[in-house]
């Protein structure tokens, strides 16, 4: 077929495709543009053209802050200890509900699973409060009306983190459970059927049989995670933390927000977002080269 | 695939398709354009031109207004913008993310208004220098000798950067921020006086924790805390030693707009007497949490706090939180009292700056004269006074030369004065010629009931005040490091105050340390040479 005729038949597709190019292009690549902000002492009188060259001299100035490293690793810490935590949790939830044979209950269960992800992070903040506040939370006043000692979960900083990981756990298992259940409908029924008529329990039904199918499922959600090691969201840590317990709650992201946002230092800013993406993007590949070794699943 | 018919078909829909989404995304990009356009430059009227003036938008608009179109701007575009010439275009800008807003807006280049303003100092003093406002001082002496007037050296001084008139400030009408609040009805039930130093305070704070005179059932919090300045700065600011003008200018720190005791001596001990509180349960055990003084607001509103500190006139709103303490516990009574006391006996507490907020003129405005004579006029003859009152009879009455609002003013003429505030950039609060009138008239504003409390309160507020340091040239750290140790400094008492108390020590050094490598040493070293060169001159 000859270009012209190919291109005849075919045009409707490419058609197609050129929203969603514009679209990258424009929202994903457009704004790297921005990425010079970070070479330049940003005046924005004068704009990014204006604004002088600077080289590296931000990047050592960053590298020189101690808030830097303390966000940093509390960024690392509370997204493996979420990793963790967080990262079994819909999966096993996914798998009790493929377990459960009462249509009925599974269908509700579901569902008030899944309405704590439609609950905003400022929402989730003020229950929090209300719930675990050491003085008039309602856990600590069963405590203390039984006689124990309150205990403080939002003030202390191991309690605290024990409490930021839970509520992240409340608030995003029910909906990670979508992606699992949806992977659990590719496995042939007659695979569970036949290990029944050989013997096999539940449990060795689970072992052999779901999570094997879940394997490739598991594989690329886990890559994805540790893409997201380094880059933490805002709301969370910013609505959850607070100032008692700032040694462990200020990360990156509210990092960002201080200097940039609130300071106006937009040029260190954007070296600590430039500096997360190039982490983030090692992590990307990192974990897509061991898995490809170890299990021959991956993302590219 | 494709058979013929069908991609016929299936090319118009895609066409259709493409294109709709195509002009919705140009529409989305041109959008921002429109009000460009409309500052028609030459139109029929040859010099017709549009001033454009930022203004806060607190989303409370009533029906038939809207923050750009509303009594006030009719008012001002028919007696300042239609004589001179002038069509007005307001700007909205949130309130409650000013700073983010409008440094989008200065940075998008197009649109930037031809008045803008913040009260955030860093703000004024980034942009100055940055080279991004106009040197407004020449216009000053040149336009308007009634706003010069009106505001006064002093707080002209406020708008100065190293030496450039770069902004107007606004004048407030009144400096005093914090009067302290006590159960009366707790003192009389217990036959106690009401404390007069810091001691007998804690002596009464003890009483209320061990006798529990409201009934709370053990719920009581005898002293109400928060992470905000007006509960603890009272606290703080009374443990103060008095230091030498030296020591006053190098070793405060300004974050934001406020001045930190941080290094001046005796910041420790309120510091250690906080952590004593905590640690004998006599302080809110959640204060830390509590940044927008909701949780202190509850608690005295449910008669569980004995005590507590808070801008002057705060509690007595209608409905506000004694109208509701007094609905949930009938009987309650709330006195205004000054209660911390320093070594010299003095119940000192510190006052506003008196400039308001920074009025700016971006570099790229071509309506700077415009923009001045709209301030000039605000500021000129009986401007101000009809903007911030309204109308006779229907917004307010004279009673012995102060205008007291209507009581039960119709929904016509409350909707007319919604915005005043923030209308009238000039001022910070209603002027009326003297500090005696001004307090005067913001009592009369308050519920009648109160009237008694809100009178002792102002008066205490502007007691024994700490003025703010001035210093010759801005000091560059405060700009860049302010934001994060305004954070420390908050954590710092946070930390100090909920450890234990064996381990106050250390914990006090290790934050500090923390605080000074973060940016307070450059401070101390920045504000040391600017007064040794303010000494030198």
């Amino acid at each position: 077929m000859s270009w012209n005729a190919y291109f005849r038949r075919y045009w409707q597709l490419y058609a197609l495709l050129a929203l969603p190019m514009a679209y990258f292009i424009i929202f994903k690549y457009g704004p790297m543009y921005g990425i010079q902000i970070a070479f330049k002492d940003f005046n924005f009188f004068q704009g990014i053209m204006g604004s002088e060259w600077i080289g590296f001299e931000a990047f050592r100035e960053v590298f020189g802050m101690r808030d830097f490293y303390i966000t940093l690793r509390n960024t690392l810490m509370l997204n493996f200890l979420d990793l963790l935590i967080s990262f079994p949790a819909p999966l096993i939830l996914a798998i009790m509900l493929y377990e459960m044979k009462t249509l009925w209950f599974k269908k509700l269960s579901q569902t008030i699973l899944y309405i704590p992800h439609f609950i905003s992070w400022v929402i989730i903040g003020g229950i929090v409060y209300q719930v675990f506040g050491t003085q008039s939370g309602m856990i600590n006043n069963v405590i203390t009306s039984l006689g124990f000692e309150a205990i403080p979960f939002l003030t202390d900083k191991n309690d605290w983190l024990i409490t930021y990981l839970l509520v992240g756990v409340w608030q995003s298992a029910g909906w990670g459970t979508i992606i699992y259940l949806a992977a659990l409908t590719g496995i042939n029924k007659e695979l569970f059927e036949a290990a029944g008529i050989d013997g096999a329990g539940r449990l060795k039904r689970i072992w052999h049989i779901t999570l094997p199918g879940l394997r490739s499922t598991i594989v690329v959600l886990l890559i994805i995670n540790l893409g997201h090691m380094i880059s933490i969201g805002f709301e969370r840590p910013y609505v959850i933390g607070n100032l008692a317990v700032r040694e462990y709650a200020d990360v990156l992201s509210t990092f960002v927000y201080r200097i940039g946002l609130q300071s106006g230092q937009y040029t260190l800013a954007t070296v600590v977002g430039l500096f997360q993406a190039v982490v983030g993007l090692v992590f990307v590949l990192g974990a897509n080269y061991t898995s490809k070794k170890l299990t021959d699943e991956g993302i590219m | 695939m494709f058979g013929k018919k069908k991609s016929k078909l299936g090319s118009k829909k895609a066409m259709l398709v493409l294109g709709l989404s195509c002009s919705l995304l140009f529409t989305a990009c041109s959008a921002n354009k429109e009000p460009e356009a409309s500052g028609g430059n030459d139109g029929a009227s040859k010099e017709r031109v549009t001033l454009k003036v930022e203004v806060f938008d607190r989303g409370n608009s009533p029906a038939g207004s809207t923050i750009t179109d509303n009594y006030l701007t009719n008012f001002i575009q028919e007696n300042f913008g239609d004589p001179n010439n002038i069509d007005l275009e307001y700007v909205p800008v949130p309130r409650s993310e000013e700073v983010e807003k409008l440094n989008v807006l200065m940075a998008s280049g197009s649109n930037v208004p031809d008045i803008v303003f913040t009260y955030d100092p860093n703000t004024f003093n980034r942009y100055a220098k940055q080279g991004g406002l106009t040197d407004v001082g020449p216009l000053l002496d040149e336009y308007a000798p009634n706003l010069k007037a009106f505001l006064g050296e002093d707080v002209l001084g406020y708008g100065k950067f190293e030496g450039t008139q770069f902004a107007v400030p606004a004048k407030r009408s009144y400096v005093g921020k914090y009067a302290s609040f006590i159960r009366q009805d707790w003192l009389d039930k217990l036959g106690m006086p009401v404390p007069q130093t810091t001691e007998e305070l804690y002596e009464t704070l003890k009483a209320f924790k061990e006798k529990d005179p409201g009934e709370t059932g053990g719920q009581v919090i005898p002293l109400g805390m928060t992470i905000a300045s007006a509960q603890y700065e009272p606290l703080i600011w009374s443990f103060i030693k008095p230091v030498s003008e030296e020591e006053r200018h190098t070793l405060v720190q300004q974050l934001g707009s406020n001045d930190y005791p941080t290094l001046l001596p005796g910041f420790k001990d309120a510091l250690q007497f906080m952590n004593k509180l905590y640690n004998e349960g006599l302080m809110s055990k959640d204060f830390g949490l509590d940044k927008d003084k909701k949780k202190l607001g509850e608690d005295v509103a449910t008669g569980k706090v004995g005590f507590y500190s808070e801008d002057d006139i705060n509690p007595f709103y209608e409905k506000g939180t004694l109208d509701t303490l007094q609905q949930n516990v009938p009987g309650a009574q709330l006195a205004s009292v000054d209660v911390y006391t320093n070594e010299e006996g003095k119940h000192a507490k510190p006052m506003y700056a008196p400039n308001g907020m920074y009025i700016m003129i971006p570099k790229s405005s071509e309506r700077a004269v415009e923009a001045i004579k709209y301030l000039e006029w605000m500021a000129t003859s009986d401007n101000l006074f009809k903007l911030q009152n309204g109308i006779e009879g229907e917004n307010y009455t004279m009673v012995e030369d102060i205008p007291v609002a209507v009581e039960n003013p119709t929904e016509e003429a409350l909707n007319r004065m919604y915005n005043g505030g923030d209308m009238i950039i000039v001022s910070n609060g209603k002027q009326l010629g003297s500090l005696e009138k001004n307090l005067k008239a913001r009592a009369m504003q308050m519920p009648k009931k109160f009237q008694e409390q809100v009178e002792a309160a102002q008066k205490i507020a502007n007691s024994d005040v700490i003025a703010p340091v001035l210093m010759d040239r801005p000091i560059e750290a405060q700009t860049k490091y302010g934001t994060t140790l305004l954070d420390k400094f908050n954590e710092m008492i946070v930390k100090t105050t909920m450890s234990k108390p064996d381990q106050f020590d250390s914990v006090y050094e290790s934050m500090l340390k923390d605080y000074m490598a973060s940016g307070g040493q450059a401070i101390l070293d920045e504000r040391t040479a600017v007064y040794k060169e303010m000494q030198a001159q």
